[in-house]
């Protein structure tokens, strides 16, 4: 590099360096083309007739558009219902991933209390422990609690499994809070709670969206879970494991499954680019740490 | 200074209590009752649904079990013995092993390739660019499976005769209905569908690296390459290390993918350790016994947690390793 720029001629050194940028942009482009032609194809087939889908083959753009594919599949294959059900399934996981993680989280940043130094260390050991084949005893545990086919079921499994991320995403939110804003809030004669819900609380706006977000997505893109807590219970099903059973039962009706796939992907993706910045931050701040 | 700061401000704060020289245990218990409850929620979540199911689902390896009512047919080790002597099951620990070895390193060198290219200051658009790449992270894995099934039963077919022409087959293939092809689509598909958490953290890695150091070697004459091996591979090292063990873990639970593209088969070609359970479990597999046998399930858990957790262990010791010694051959 230094001794190029030594050379003379600058000016076709630099077009030269243009065209190769140039170059790197078109195949950047073209990448991404290629990354998300899935999500186009799915677009695009889900607005094709029946017979222009077997004969439009990779062509994602549809000779007519077929807008009654939506109509369909949000009617008659019930995805109004999965959309519902997977609304209430991820608010309802967001707020109880939000509330236990944001109380731990504070409690184990601010304060000091006997057992702490141990209920940290089990809690790291857990994100070590595989524990994804433990679905048996959960199974079990929420049959005895007679939740099992109920939509809080699959909530409280679901946020179970986001605790120990959310609250260390937490801890180390509110490690980094100035403290003389505690103490002067209780010389103002703020007890505990007033303390957490009226000012640290309000203060982490920026860790509750990303953790909100991640329980949110992972949420809606939860399949295994739902699946094995909702399985006889047909209108329990979220929308991916209601697509999963649509295909078991109608193999033919491809143009509905890819208006179903679309009615699935489409809020999430938005949802992830408008708020990307807190979910690209938190990853990026795991890591790290 | 600061260090003055930090103990007037630990001795200000009224929680811990430390007026009294030393409370008994009993009287700090009692000071951090909120503390406790605050925690509860989060302590109970985990220990239920977390730490409870890891020690329990031992307890169920030695019963003949469907799952319904109280496991009552002791069966002592039978289910390990069945489980060992199962070539379904090495099978799927195979598989489980060939997804992962594959697709980590594959995978990574994409994303790191792809984290250089828009970690470049100069390049215009790279949030673009990395919004594009990062997205398949955010859908499901179900579903995109389905949509792939549907595109490569179309895909199978023009690039079938494709390669047809060439006379390297004749004509139609069949993907993922084909025992040579389906796990080698399956893993491509898991490269593609995760690729972006692994670029997102070679950026957040590639970011801690000061600009300076760049400039630097420029001065003294590195070439980017050099720049590359002596600076950018060593400073991601901490953070590399971190990434790799995150890959591993999440390839081992592969579940999502393969059972809503294959569901495990053709004749168990892509037959997953997490498929494999969960048909013993909740049956519907083409292979698996109709009656589910939850004590079978929960033996092949056991058998490959503990296989994760020396595998885990293992990668840790050598990742740790490999780093102290280059570290050690730097200096």
């Amino acid at each position: 590099m230094s001794t190029l720029s030594q050379r003379p001629r600058p000016r076709t050194r630099l077009s030269l360096r243009q065209g190769r940028r140039g170059l790197l942009y078109l195949a950047l482009l073209g990448g991404g083309l290629i990354w998300l032609y899935p999500f186009l194809w799915a677009l695009g087939s889900s607005l094709k007739s029946t017979d222009g889908f077997f004969s439009g083959g990779l062509n994602p753009i549809p000779s007519e558009f077929h807008w009654s594919n939506y109509s369909e599949a949000w009617t008659q294959a019930d995805f109004s219902r999965f959309f519902v059900n997977t609304v209430l399934f991820a608010t309802g996981t967001v707020i109880v991933t939000l509330l236990a993680t944001s109380m731990a989280g504070y409690v184990l940043a601010r304060t000091e209390f006997p057992g702490k130094k141990i209920w940290l260390g089990l809690v790291g050991v857990t994100l070590f422990l595989p524990h994804g084949y433990t679905i048996i005893p959960v199974f079990d545990l929420i049959q005895r609690l007679h939740l099992l086919n109920t939509l809080w079921s699959v909530v409280i499994v679901q946020s179970a499994g986001g605790m120990v991320f959310g609250t260390f995403l937490f801890m180390g939110y509110f490690t980094t809070i100035d403290r003389g804003l505690e103490d002067a809030a209780r010389v103002d004669g703020a007890n505990f709670h007033q303390i957490f819900w009226r000012i640290m609380l309000p203060l982490s706006g920026p860790m509750l969206a990303t953790v909100g977000l991640f329980a949110c997505i992972n949420a809606w893109n939860s399949f295994f879970i739902p699946l094995v807590f909702t399985l006889s219970r047909p209108e329990l099903h979220t929308l991916s494991v209601g697509m999963f059973n649509f295909i078991g039962q109608n193999s033919t009706a491809w143009t509905l499954v890819c208006a179903g796939s679309v009615i699935t992907l489409l809020p999430i993706v938005l949802i992830f680019i408008v708020l990307q910045r807190f979910f690209i931050n938190g990853l990026a701040g795991a890591v790290k740490q | 200074m600061s260090l003055l700061d930090t103990r007037e401000r630990k001795r200000a704060s009224p929680t811990p209590p430390r007026a009294a020289a030393h409370p008994g245990l009993g009287q700090r218990i009692r000071a951090a009752k909120w503390s406790y409850l605050y925690l509860a929620p989060m302590a109970v979540l985990l220990l239920a649904f977390v730490v409870y199911p890891i020690f329990a689902s031992f307890g169920y390896t030695f019963y003949r079990w469907n799952g319904i009512g109280a496991p009552g047919d002791y069966v002592g080790l039978a289910n390990f013995r069945q489980i060992l002597h199962d070539s379904i099951f090495w099978g799927a620990v195979g598989h489980t092993f060939v997804y992962a070895f594959v697709l980590v390193p594959v995978q990574l060198l994409l994303a790191l390739a792809l984290a250089l290219v828009l970690n470049n200051p100069k390049l215009k658009f790279a949030l673009f660019f990395r919004t594009v790449y990062f997205i398949p992270v955010v859908t499901s894995a179900a579903v995109v499976g389905v949509v792939i099934q549907l595109m490569l039963a179309n895909f199978g077919d023009s690039a079938g005769s494709l390669l047809a022409k060439t006379g390297m087959t004749n004509g139609h293939i069949d993907w993922l209905g084909n025992p040579h092809t389906a796990l080698a689509v399956i893993i491509a598909i898991g490269i593609w569908h995760t690729l972006g958490y692994n670029l997102v953290y070679f950026l957040a890695g590639l970011q801690t690296i000061p600009a300076e150091l760049y400039e630097a070697a420029k001065l003294d004459g590195c070439g980017p390459v050099q720049s590359f091996f002596r600076i950018t591979i060593p400073l991601l090292r901490q953070v590399g290390v971190v990434i790799v063990v995150l890959a591993f873990i999440g390839s081992f639970q592969v579940f999502d993918l393969v059972q809503v593209l294959t569901g495990g088969g053709p004749y168990f070609a892509t037959e997953v350790v997490n498929t494999y359970i969960y048909h013993l479990a909740f049956g519907g597999s083409a292979g698996a016994a109709a009656e589910p046998d939850i004590g079978l399930a929960s033996a092949a858990s056991f058998l490959y947690g503990l296989l994760l957790i020396v595998f885990s262990a293992l990668q840790v010791l050598a990742l740790r390793g490999i780093s102290r010694r280059r570290a050690a051959a730097d200096q």
